[in-house]
């Protein structure tokens, strides 16, 4: 092979075949540049017209026309994207060889040309310039660091520390594995395991020992320790639960027992005992019933209660004197009644301690149900005369602390969400819905959102709580040191039913029964379906599925989806107004008259 | 005018490469029904074992040829052609991959996990340099590492950055390095390969991010030579640690200096030391003082870095799949407004308990906490000891490669008048 004379002549050309080498490297940059462009901004596959074709098709799917008109759009658009994507890698072919052309004309005259040495600039002073080095190099340093530390402070957020708490069974809420819940952190309430300073008057040696403390958060998701399950918040983490049974035939129903007094609060359970409590205007009554058999394990009387009331309170039949769901510990057991009086009883149904809280002066009678923070019980005490928020030691019912709350007489329970920074109490009652401190009791936020005589309770997930009211309107609102508004609806209000907030939808049942789903970010109805009955029952999330129990005692088994889809509906053979309790396998509903097991 | 002009039509060219990298699969597959049925996905076959043991054998090759062309030939046509051939085997054939660089992170990870399975061939392509570098300089640089020589290909116009800048720039591989190893014995990322400038070019794509950093660092790599090589590279630290104590390094002169200074300005990547003969104008006592005060200085400067490196753990953990997860899952709050992150997703649906993540993740940062220490700790370390470094400096008549340094190209032996009688100076 001839090797290429430095001469000028070839130099020229190797320059020359360069420059136009990179001009074409240039243009083929331009279009190819362009036709990413297009093919970026396009969007085939989700043109409106592919989209709406997409929609009529879900509303008729069988139609072939229209089916063959959604395969060629979609081929036509997948021919359009194939053909840029191999113009622009033909093309990014042609521009790396168009560059390696370039690289090696310009190397090829770099070589032809004789080295030729600069000629020795000014000599530096070395011993200064090692000096300047120093310094340089100190500064970096210097720079390094301040910057590092800007960005741990900037960054910093007390991971570290809250996955350490959260893991040690503490502060953190858990999703159900349905995978249908809120993120975790967002739906329910756990025991933390570090006790704020501010619970001075608790029995704080209590947290210490594993007798007498607060239940672990693996135990609190694997029973149901007060109403609506874990933190109240209409979400259980059981799984395996039955979708068909009829209380007629006996059919998938384990056990039914008659329960002696009457009472609309729901039942709890733990290991093996479910609780419920039942009041006449003369009597009022804790049950122990066994988990597996149905048989009543013990039953205690509550009477001779220092302060309470010779006469039972008036109050709606609707609601009667044992409206409020119990709660445990799995150490005691807690119960009220629309009389104030308030139990602590153990799991073998002992007296720990009683007192009464004084006659609360409700027209339809006090239901907020109780529910636990670590070794304390809390209590919605939203009455005429001096209402408030109070948490009582579970072990001697002395109180830890209570809040004056400005509001209405209510009938909603509290619930406890993990925000992600911290744990909530959050109630609601004419004319605001609040955020307290469950350990201090301090309240933390307020916003004025809803009227009336305020029955459900709210619901919280991903930041936003929710709460609702007949004459009212539905709010949500995005929670944080300020909370705001983040949208409303007034077209379906409940007045007893409280809402379940999963991770992406609100689902609200009206007391006329009529069922409707929210984009939970956005307020947009998705749906809404009529069950044809009057519900007075909570709906509950779990194994995946919607319970929802209407008043006639027929389970409304649906999924918790953008779409409504049934799933089951099967009829317990009684009337319902309780909200069921889950087990594993199990379902806790109690009737009107009796307490079922369904189970397969 | 017509310089600039042309200055404007490279950085044109250059920066208009980075389109390449957006022909991507953007489709999902059609969701209606069809009679087609989906080819079946297959696995392709591992390399074989004979042409992992090929790469080795090249690997070894190339660095002996290329030592050879260097020291004994002293030829820089010869390491150019080498790099050339290094580039098309272990950058177009082998896809950047395996490569020494990136071993660094398989060797970490081999070190603190020990159910992870490192290859001989990865083993053999972390060492073979160091051995080499250890008796004959950074040879694999010359003409062996393929980023090397991509560098080496587009520095027309080199420019000295001057000695102040260099030492500034020259920390930066230490700090990379260090969060490699990190990142890597943690089991949280190969960053090296996360972060690989040249992979996107041997494989004809790669992310729109990476284009832009590819195409900025060979733009750059027009007038500041080997950009990468000097002022990121992790293995480049070790190789350079390795190569102060070869035996047989590259000499400028194959015989005695003249003391002619044409040499002075040959080296693109400023690695010539220059002569010193002068004592330091500093007295004695004054620059003992400072030199104990320095030493002294540097246990301070380890624990200061410790300390720093330490507070910064959660920020450097946030990159852990594992971390970042469990912030996710923990802050919902971060991602409102926006579509749920397919970690959160996966996360659900694999149905693992929240707590057991939670308890990974502490875990991890607890691991980052340690981390935090020792990597703070080096780097405090490296910097204590290049301030003290540069107080001393041996006597040195002649211009000689700096042995740190120097990528032995070879091209500063061509401005050399002296030519070779006898063998070149030890």
């Amino acid at each position: 092979m001839r090797k290429l004379e430095p001469t000028p002549r070839n130099i020229r050309l190797l320059r020359n075949t360069a420059t136009v080498s990179g001009i074409f490297a240039m243009v083929l940059c331009v279009l190819i540049l362009i036709n990413f462009l297009q093919v970026k901004r396009a969007d085939p596959l989700n043109t409106p017209a592919l989209k709406m074709l997409v929609e009529r098709l879900k509303s008729s799917p069988g139609d072939k026309q229209l089916q063959q008109e959604v395969r060629e759009l979609d081929l036509v658009a997948r021919k359009a994207f194939f053909t840029s994507q191999w113009q622009v890698r033909t093309g990014g072919y042609l521009l790396f060889f168009s560059l390696l052309l370039v690289i090696i004309c310009l190397k090829s005259i770099e070589m032809m040309k004789p080295v030729i040495p600069e000629p020795p600039g000014k000599e530096d002073d070395f011993w200064n310039e090692r000096m300047l080095n120093r310094k340089w190099v100190a500064y970096a340093g210097i720079t390094l660091i301040v910057l590092s530390l800007v960005a741990a402070w900037l960054t910093h957020n007390e991971l570290g520390n809250n996955l350490q708490a959260a893991a040690s069974g503490g502060a953190i809420s858990e999703e159900p594995a349905t995978g249908a819940a809120s993120p975790s952190g967002s739906s329910a309430v756990p025991a933390d395991s570090t006790r704020a300073d501010t619970t001075a008057k608790s029995d704080t040696a209590a947290a210490s020992n594993p007798v007498d403390g607060f239940p672990t958060l693996k135990e609190i998701r694997a029973n149901s320790a007060s109403f609506r399950g874990f933190g109240g918040n209409g979400i259980d983490f059981h799984t395996n639960l039955p979708i068909s049974w009829d209380g007629k035939s006996g059919k998938n129903i384990l056990w039914k027992t008659e329960v002696p007094l009457p009472g609309y609060n729901s039942p709890i359970v733990w290991n093996d005992q479910v609780f419920l409590s039942g009041a006449s205007d003369a009597k009022r009554e804790v049950y122990s019933f066994d988990a597996n058999s149905g048989k009543l394990k013990w039953r205690f009387t509550v009477d001779k209660i220092p302060g309470s009331p010779a006469a039972s309170p008036k109050v709606n039949s609707e609601t009667g004197q044992a409206a409020p769901t119990m709660a445990t510990d799995g150490r005691r057991v807690y119960a009220i009644f629309a009389n104030g009086d308030m139990v602590s009883l153990d799991m073998e149904g002992k007296k720990i301690w009683a007192k009464n809280l004084g006659l609360p002066v409700n027209h339809y009678g006090h239901s907020s149900s109780l529910i636990m923070y670590h070794d304390m019980v809390i209590i919605q005490y939203d009455q005429r005369n001096a209402p408030c928020v109070m948490a009582l030691a579970g072990k001697s019912g002395e109180v830890v602390w209570k809040t004056a709350r400005n509001v209405k007489i209510s009938w909603a329970s509290p619930i406890l969400v993990n925000t992600g920074k911290r744990t909530e109490l959050i109630l609601v009652a004419e004319p605001s819905m609040k955020g307290y401190d469950p350990a201090s009791g301090k309240e933390l936020w307020s916003i004025d959102c809803i009227g009336g005589e305020v029955g459900p309770s709210a619901a919280f997930v991903g930041g936003i709580a929710f709460s609702v009211n007949e004459y009212s309107k539905l709010a949500a609102v995005e929670l944080g040191e300020n909370p705001r508004l983040l949208w409303e609806g007034t077209e379906y209000l409940s007045d007893i039913p409280s809402p379940l907030a999963t991770e992406k939808y609100l689902f609200l049942l009206t007391s006329y029964g009529t069922a409707v789903c929210y984009d939970a970010k956005s307020g947009e109805k998705q749906w809404e379906k009529d069950f044809g009955n009057p519900t007075y029952a909570s709906p509950m999330l779990a194994d995946g599925k919607i319970y929802q129990m209407d008043k006639t005692g027929i389970m409304h088994i649906f999924k918790p989806d953008k779409v409504y889809a049934s799933i089951a509906e099967p009829q317990l053979g009684e009337g319902s107004v309780c909200t069921p309790a889950f087990g594993d396998g199990r379902i806790y509903i109690r009737g009107n008259r009796n307490l079922y097991c369904v189970g397969r | 005018m017509k310089e600039r002009m042309k200055k404007l039509c490279w950085i044109l060219l250059f920066t208009l490469v980075v389109v390449n990298g957006f022909a991507v699969q953007r489709f999902p597959k059609p969701e209606f029904e069809t009679a087609y049925l989906q080819p079946q996905t297959h696995q392709p076959p591992p390399r074989a074992e004979l042409l992992a043991v090929t790469d080795v054998v090249v690997l070894f090759l190339a660095l002996a040829v290329t030592t050879w062309l260097v020291l004994k030939r002293r030829s820089r046509m010869g390491v150019f052609f080498m790099s050339l051939a290094s580039l098309a085997y272990f950058g177009f054939y082998r896809q950047g991959c395996v490569c020494s660089i990136g071993a660094i992170q398989n060797v970490t990870l081999a070190l603190f996990d020990h159910s992870f399975f490192i290859p001989l061939t990865v083993i053999a392509f972390f060492i073979l340099p160091l051995i080499f570098t250890l008796f004959f300089g950074r040879t694999f640089c010359a003409g062996v590492c393929p980023f090397g020589a991509l560098q080496d290909l587009v520095a027309f116009r080199p420019v000295k950055l001057g000695s102040r800048l260099n030492a500034v720039l020259g920390m930066i591989p230490y700090v990379y390095l260090g969060l490699a190893v990190l990142y890597a014995a943690t089991g949280t990322d190969f960053i090296i390969c996360r972060y690989d400038p040249f992979v996107g070019i041997f494989r004809f794509g790669a992310s729109f991010g990476m284009f832009i950093f590819t195409g900025t660092l060979l733009l750059s790599g027009i007038f500041i030579a080997r950009p990468y090589c000097r002022f990121l590279c992790p293995y480049g630290v070790l190789l350079n640690r390795t190569s102060r104590f070869s035996r047989k390094h590259l000499t400028i002169t194959p015989a005695a200096c003249i003391q002619c200074r044409l040499c002075e300005n040959s080296c693109p990547y400023d690695a010539i030391d220059i002569p010193v003969t002068g004592k330091n104008p500093m007295d004695k006592q004054r620059r003992m003082r400072n030199l104990i005060f320095i030493i002294l200085l540097v246990p301070v400067l380890v624990g200061i870095g410790g300390w720093t490196g330490a507070r910064l753990h959660e920020t450097l953990a946030g990159v852990n799949p594992k971390v970042r997860l469990a912030s996710l899952v923990m802050h919902p709050e971060s991602y409102a407004g926006m579509a749920e992150p397919f970690e959160i997703t996966a996360f659900r649906s694999a149905g693992k308990p929240v707590a057991q993540l939670y308890a990974e993740a502490s875990s991890v940062l607890g691991q980052f906490y340690t981390g935090g220490w020792i990597l703070g700790g080096f780097l405090g370390l490296v910097f204590g000891l290049v301030i003290a470094g540069r107080m001393l400096a041996r006597y040195n008549p002649d211009y000689v490669p700096n042995k740190g340094n120097c990528f032995s190209c070879g091209r500063c032996v061509d401005y050399c008048p002296v030519k070779a009688t006898t063998n070149p100076p030890s």
